[in-house]
């Protein structure tokens, strides 16, 4: 087990540190055992530092080409989501970064060949659409044609989607040398281009990384368009996505905003006290409602939000606990609900492909274990996390903007190739 | 009158807190006892603590206890001097108890029909009623109405409710329900075997004294603390049973703040959902489409920071029966019916 920082419990910020001069082995053990007690969780935090040790696997494993190296990420990647099976989030940085150094090795073999300025434009474009997105300000990455962010962005992502699908499924024409996937009849010649190419990933994973802080100022981006006067927005327990969201709408809109909290917090009334206090500074009602119910509520609510752990390719989303009680409640009055979540939360598995959603939690605040009785002969069972149907969602917003449940598989074309959508299965 | 005027000082008005879109709904009040009506009985006084307070807090139970205090105040009843009793006893002391009570917390509707009721009787009397013999009759249609309308009609609805539970069952239940948790033991003494699932309410967990009860009888029992265990315990559970608070017009029910949820769940597993209920709680004359036409608020939790109703309405379509004392064919009627 990796020497993490003794006497108080580790967290990601403490991981991160101790990243710094060890080992590869040592941080990815490092991870898997934070990952398995849970000292590691969320879809934030897993998906960053999963981010940060595939960073290393780039920088600091051995591999001479490009099938090495993507197998090395691969062996770590199934470490991970194995540690972690239901952060799903683990799954899709790995398949990303897959993805990511498959587009880079094909750019590098068209510039050996000097493929045409068409292709690479192409490959500019196909790669990381969403990195170039959440970059565009400030790009590092200079194409002849940059990606401006837009507000709809349907059309141009359908249109990209589909040169993906073609462009994957017949690989004769993204390789102009006409080359297998595995791309071993090709060998890259060593050194410079390894390096060059070690570096180019490295700069694509770290552009996921700022992908991964920027996604909740974007996905607050679309608030004001959402969210109008006079709503009573319910928000279901939020999480910072949700609070960026919320109050970047309440600088804009009068609304009231109903936080709901489905269980008790250990914190009382003071839970979400930041929130509060800062639409309370934009002059926004809250009003915090403390009940394991929604249903009574719904009537005078006109949109529900919902921040989700997850979303499912079939539009299907894993969110805390009572959720899907929210979202039933919702379709009764016909509201609409809203699910908030950056793009890397989108997975390519379908709802039945995932065993069992659910994730109990500790019961320990319910029943006290004292509790004789109770303690004995009952089986509590206090669902941390549970899947929400895809049919109770009507929107999804992401850092690249709202979708529909339609749009969703297109999203995925972008961002996953299909070689990399079976992982960790391989 | 000191203690009330330190009192006035020190509790500003609890419904300033209320957010503006649930202004509309009522509240259970702390009212001291010296600042109550004078004529205040001091049975009904104590009742009307013991409401505000929620220590008295199911319907039934309140409606218990309400008609008992009655009797006490009819026993004390003296018709003055030149007054008939069936003209004087209702304007001049009845309301004032009644006004008390629906002070100290909004009454429920099977309170509001057992007065009726009542009020109906006493009209009857003919004025020339000598006074001894109002007063046993009113005192006997009391005793009577807490004998059939509450004691045999429990009886009644758990041997209904109990009849309808078969062998490998896994009945799905909300909180605690007095009518749920005797067909539950009946069932049980009638040597059914069957498991239960709870799904609580982690603000107010009586979910848990059922759970133990059912343990003592050596049922299996599931406990969800919250709602976030619904959708897995429906798709486990072959029949819901909720005990419902009241039952409206239009055959909606009105049940603990999460029995829709509940039930809503319920219904998109396609698992049957029986609502429990005396006749006594149905509502003739109000309609109720969504929870906040009619529903109050927790007085423990009544602000902008902290907020929470008691009660929400099911719409009759997720109710595939109701089960009361009456018998039709089979024992069970459906909500619209009634």
């Amino acid at each position: 087990m990796a020497p993490l920082l003794a006497g108080y419990a580790p967290n990601l910020e403490k991981f991160l540190k101790t990243l710094k001069g060890q080992s590869l082995e040592a941080s990815t053990e490092g991870l898997i055992a934070l990952l398995k007690r849970r000292q590691i969780r969320g879809a934030e935090a897993c998906a960053f530092a999963t981010a940060r040790v595939l960073l290393q696997v780039v920088a600091k494993s051995k591999w001479t080409d490009v099938d090495q190296l993507l197998a090395n990420v691969q062996k770590v990647g199934a470490r991970l989501t194995h540690a972690a099976p239901r952060e799903l989030v683990i799954g899709n940085i790995v398949r990303r970064v897959l993805g990511l150094i498959r587009d880079e090795a094909s750019e590098e073999r068209n510039a050996d060949n000097e493929g045409s300025l068409m292709d690479s434009v192409s490959d500019l474009q196909t790669l990381q659409p969403s990195a170039a997105t959440a970059t565009s300000s400030g790009s590092q990455r200079p194409g002849p044609n940059p990606i401006k962010p837009t507000l709809t962005p349907a059309a141009s992502f359908v249109s990209k989607s589909l040169f993906n699908l073609l462009s994957v499924v017949d690989p004769a024409e993204s390789f102009t040398t006409g080359s297998p996937v595995t791309g071993s009849s090709t060998p890259i010649q060593q050194n410079s281009s390894a390096t060059a190419l070690k570096s180019e990933v490295i700069d694509g994973i770290e552009e996921i990384m700022d992908e991964l802080s920027q996604a909740d100022d974007q996905i607050a981006g679309f608030a004001d368009v959402q969210i109008h006067p006079g709503d009573h927005i319910l928000a279901y327990q939020p999480t910072a996505t949700v609070e960026k969201f919320l109050v970047r709408a309440a600088s804009k809109r009068h609304f009231t905003a109903l936080i709901a909290s489905g269980t008790p917090s250990p914190k009382g009334p003071e839970a979400y006290a930041s929130l509060k206090k800062k639409l309370a500074a934009a002059g926004v009602r809250t009003v915090h409602v403390m009940s394991g119910s929604y249903a009574a509520y719904l009537p005078k609510v006109s949109k529900v939000i919902l921040p989700a752990h997850a979303v499912l390719a079939n539009g299907a989303i894993i969110a805390d606990g009572g959720a899907a009680c929210v979202a039933r409640a919702a379709r009764e009055y016909s509201k609409p609900v809203i699910v908030l979540s950056g793009v890397y939360k989108l997975c390519p598995e379908n709802s039945s492909e995932v065993e069992d959603p659910i994730e109990l939690g500790d019961s320990s605040a319910y029943v006290p274990f004292t509790d004789g009785p109770l303690v004995d002969g009952v089986d509590v069972e206090s669902a941390v996390s549970e899947l929400v149907p895809a049919d109770l969602v009507d929107m999804y917003i992401t850092n690249l903007g709202p979708h529909t449940r339609d749009h969703l598989d297109d999203i995925l074309a972008d961002h996953y190739k299909v070689e990399d959508i079976d992982f960790p299965l391989q | 009158g000191r203690r009330g005027s330190v009192g006035g000082i020190i509790e500003k008005d609890p419904r300033s807190a209320i957010p503006e879109c649930f202004s509309h709904i009522p509240m259970a009040k702390r009212i001291a006892t010296s600042q109550a009506h004078k004529d205040v009985h001091p049975a009904v006084l104590a009742l009307g603590q013991q409401m505000a307070t929620f220590t008295i807090r199911d319907s039934i139970a309140r409606l218990k206890y309400m008609l008992l205090a009655f009797r006490k105040v009819i026993e004390a009843y003296e018709t003055p001097k030149g007054n008939s009793l069936s003209r004087h006893f209702i304007p001049h002391v009845l309301n004032d108890q009644i006004e008390y009570l629906t002070a100290c917390r909004p009454m429920c509707f099977s309170m509001g029909n057992a007065i009726r009721l009542l009020k109906a009787k006493i009209n009857k009397f003919d004025i020339d009623t000598p006074e001894d013999e109002a007063k046993e009759a009113m005192l006997e249609s009391i005793d009577n109405f807490i004998n059939e309308r509450i004691t045999l009609a429990e009886f009644i609805i758990a041997r209904n409710a109990a009849d309808m539970i078969a062998d490998g069952d896994v009945i799905l239940t909300y909180r605690q329900h007095r009518l749920v948790e005797r067909a539950l033991l009946q069932a049980r003494h009638d040597g059914k075997q069957f498991e239960v699932s709870i799904v609580d309410d982690p603000f107010d967990q009586t979910g848990q004294m059922l759970a133990k009860t059912l343990r003592r009888e050596r049922i299996r029992v599931y406990y969800s603390p919250h709602m976030g265990g619904t959708q897995a315990s429906i798709r486990r559970a072959t029949k819901v049973f909720v005990g419902a608070e009241a039952i409206f017009a239009n055959g909606a029910m009105q049940g603990p703040a999460g029995t829709c949820d509940v039930c809503l769940t319920a219904a998109d597993a396609g698992v049957p959902v029986m609502a429990l209920c005396e006749t006594i709680n149905f509502d003739r004359d109000r309609v109720a489409t969504d929870s906040l036409t009619y529903n109050e608020i927790d007085p423990e939790r009544c602000g902008e920071t902290e907020f929470r109703l008691l009660f929400d309405t099911t719409r009759e379509k997720y109710l595939n029966v109701v089960i009361t004392e009456f018998e039709s064919e089979t024992g069970n009627s459906p909500a619209q019916s009634i």
